[in-house]
């Protein structure tokens, strides 16, 4: 036992001592945030500086609700868009539209609509602008349009404009999750987002800090320290040892994270208010609460999970004499994780049709799957049970043959063992 | 009680007899080589030994418990053949793990690992990295860990294999401190004047199967004084074709000679002196070197 601890304190520190541990832990939040943040933060920035749009209003009408409608200023209270009216009799109409594009290719202005008169029987404004992908922008402007020709059109034909938008004031659907005991809960696509975050966790955590096992395994056996240290422990503490070394580096890494977003998430307010007074209003950044049962079962399967395939990773480590040798053999094992990722986009849509319960009892992918459905929709009981006793008796098998595969094969050098040789390592007492 | 004892040890890989029923006993206290040609069986009997692997059938006793108690192979020391090190550790590091995986704590480790990497010369490159070390001083690093301990029994497999005439001397050094400690020392090797020099006594394996063994005075004599030592300045044919040689080997104006079974040594003589001036002839005990391939032949 205490052997095991020196190993699993070994693997430990060797690997949270690296830089490239620190600067991955400290960097991939860093990297996630800035990747969150940027590039709203810079339309900001960019918007706030006031806009010069020409206007060519052939209606001669439409403007003035224009420039009401988009009314809002930056911080030194200027207005975002400062409108130019140009006007020119209907033939020299296209030379006008000459002259303002290049005035717009100049940078004199930012650019220019064009409001036909036609426009109330169904004719089409035009934005020109150098830079037409600020979709942000692009549908404020269409809005503010079609919202004035509304106004008019409503307007000619006598009508309280007023009422009329009350009346076909746009319908939102709101999404209610309906959750255990009756209760509901407003649902905007968080809860979707949500388990496709913690999904994505538990499978990047067994792919990487899988491989991080197997690479250390093939590490001793590849510069052949292992026969000094399988003499002094015995080859299935030594496992262990790693298991539980990787595992808590595994733990420490995703903690720090978790730690990070915590913090950020609670502060997200004062975060955006750094960037922009306006951006803190908008307050992007609420991050969704987590169920404490969401919480206890998303441990549950991503400690389960790492085990079941840290095992898997050291016995093909243990078979293999290099990282190449490893890179060939270990598709199927990525498979086995690849697979219910997929299969998380069908079970999130429908979480308990039959397609989904199969899937998420099979022991391989009940880590990814059955967690999906029990994030989405809490399963019946006894469905969570036959998982659970299915995957601790996987994990308990997975290790015994393991162990032993292992066992005989950290001391063997040479070709790759065949499958019956495999049977023969196992049966090897 | 031997500190080692293996008893009608038996271990085939698949149809291969790596080793047959191999018995020997090693005494406290003594140095006892463990020699062989290449493929004989060496390291498969010391993996045993540290049950990395498993006999098929016999016992492994030391200081008469099987070693497949774990507390009595935490008394033994093992410098493998394979030199394999964790390279991205730092030195100091490598030895505080080796020395907790034999069960020393780190208040026990301390004052040992600072005492040997002082006198071994290497107390400043104890914060580097293990790859940055030379392969010599890699090695004298693992046969630190296998010592470290006080254990009762040490195995070190070629010893001194790579290592420089100052290194290999300061190891020899420690080998017999650790005799006179009161430990018993197995160390297998193909080169025989190092095992001649250190040795009391010695097994001989040949395709996994004892051919000789026991203290090393007792078996030179067994062999008999049949070798001669011959210094002269002439003609060597003298060497060829007089019925009395069965081997030699010949530096010019030295040579060795192994003599026939029975043949006189007088008559050799009496022929080396028609042919050249004799300055020495000494009638000697066989080298090791020599049993060892007599041995070997004959087997």
């Amino acid at each position: 036992m205490n052997k095991m601890l020196t190993v699993t304190r070994r693997e430990y520190l060797s690997r949270v001592k690296t830089k490239g541990f620190i600067f991955g832990t400290i960097l991939t939040p860093l990297f996630l945030v800035t990747m969150m943040v940027l590039p709203q933060a810079l339309l900001f920035l960019k918007s706030d500086k006031s806009k010069q749009i020409a206007v060519i209003d052939q209606t001669g009408v439409i403007m003035d609700s224009l420039i009401a409608a988009l009314d809002e200023k930056n911080e030194a209270g200027q207005r975002l868009y400062n409108f130019i009216k140009r006007q020119s009799p209907p033939e020299e109409i296209e030379a006008l539209k000459n002259a303002l594009s290049a005035q717009v290719d100049k940078g004199e202005l930012d650019g220019y609509i064009f409001i036909p008169a036609s426009i109330y029987e169904g004719g089409k404004a035009d934005y020109y602008a150098k830079s037409v992908t600020n979709f942000r922008e692009n549908g404020r402007i269409a809005g503010a349009v079609s919202r004035a020709v509304k106004e008019k059109r409503i307007q000619q034909s006598g009508l309280n404009s007023e009422e009329v938008l009350q009346l076909t004031r746009r319908v939102n659907l709101r999404t209610i999750r309906i959750v255990e005991g009756g209760k509901e809960e407003e649902d905007r696509g968080r809860t979707r987002m949500l388990v496709w975050i913690l999904v994505a966790f538990i499978y990047f955590a067994v792919l990487y800090y899988g491989q991080m096992v197997m690479r250390s395994v093939i590490e001793e056996k590849s510069s052949r320290v292992i026969e000094s240290v399988i003499s002094s422990i015995k080859p299935f503490q030594l496992m262990a040892g790693k298991i539980f070394g990787v595992g808590a580096v595994g733990l420490t890494q995703y903690s720090i994270w978790a730690l990070v977003f915590g913090f950020l998430s609670f502060n997200s307010g004062k975060l955006a208010g750094l960037f922009s007074s306006r951006f803190s209003n908008a307050a992007q950044f609420t991050m969704p609460t987590i169920a404490p049962e969401t919480l206890v079962f998303f441990l549950v399967f991503f400690v389960s999970g790492y085990f079941l395939f840290a095992a898997l990773y050291a016995g093909l480590g243990a078979m293999v004499n290099s990282d190449e040798e490893a890179q060939q053999l270990v598709f199927p094992l990525v498979m086995l994780v690849i697979i219910p990722f997929l299969c998380t986009f069908f079970i999130i849509g429908s979480p308990n049709s039959r397609l989904s319960i199969v899937l998420s009892l099979i022991p391989f992918f009940a880590p990814i799957t059955m967690f999906a459905r029990i994030a989405v929709q809490m399963p019946p009981m006894w469905q969570v049970a036959v998982c659970l006793v299915l995957l601790a008796a996987t994990i308990l098998g997975v290790i015994w043959v393991v162990g032993r595969i292992y066992r005989v094969g950290v001391l063997m050098y040479g070709k790759r063992p065949s499958l019956p040789e495999l049977i023969k390592w196992i049966k090897y007492a | 009680m031997p500190t080692l004892q293996l008893e009608n040890i038996n271990k085939s890989f698949g149809k291969l007899e790596a080793v047959k029923d191999l018995s020997l006993s090693v005494s406290p206290g003594t140095i006892y080589g463990f020699l062989g040609p290449n493929g004989a069986g060496k390291t498969t009997t010391i993996r045993m030994i540290m049950e990395i692997i498993l006999p098929d059938s016999g016992q492994i006793l030391i200081n008469g418990t099987p070693n497949t108690s774990r507390e009595m192979l935490d008394r033994v020391g093992y410098l493998p053949e394979e030199r394999g090190v964790y390279r991205k550790m730092k030195v100091r590091e490598a030895l505080e793990f080796f020395a907790e995986l034999k069960g020393l704590k780190k208040n026990e480790h301390k004052k040992r690992i600072d005492g040997w990497v002082e006198r071994f010369g290497m107390a400043d490159v104890q914060a580097k990295k293990m790859e940055e070390l030379s392969k010599g001083n890699q090695q004298k690093i693992q046969f630190l860990t296998a010592v470290l301990h006080e254990p009762v029994l040490i195995i070190l497999d070629e010893p001194f294999m790579g290592l420089d005439p100052v290194n290999a001397e300061l190891i020899k050094e420690v080998i017999l401190e650790q005799k006179k400690r009161g430990a018993a020392v197995v160390f297998s090797t193909h080169v025989m004047e190092s095992a001649e020099k250190l040795c009391d006594a010695i097994c001989l394996i040949n395709k996994g199967r004892k051919i000789l063994d026991g203290e090393v005075k007792q078996i030179k004599r067994n062999f008999g004084r049949n070798s001669v030592i011959l210094a002269y300045d002439g003609k060597s044919d003298f060497l060829k074709n007089n019925g009395v040689v069965e081997r030699y080997n010949d530096s010019g104006n030295y040579v060795e000679i192994q003599l026939r079974q029975g043949a006189s040594p007088q008559t050799l003589l009496a022929a080396a002196m028609q042919h050249a001036e004799i300055f020495r002839f000494e009638i000697v005990e066989p080298s090791l070197h020599e049993i060892f391939i007599t041995t070997v032949k004959e087997n």
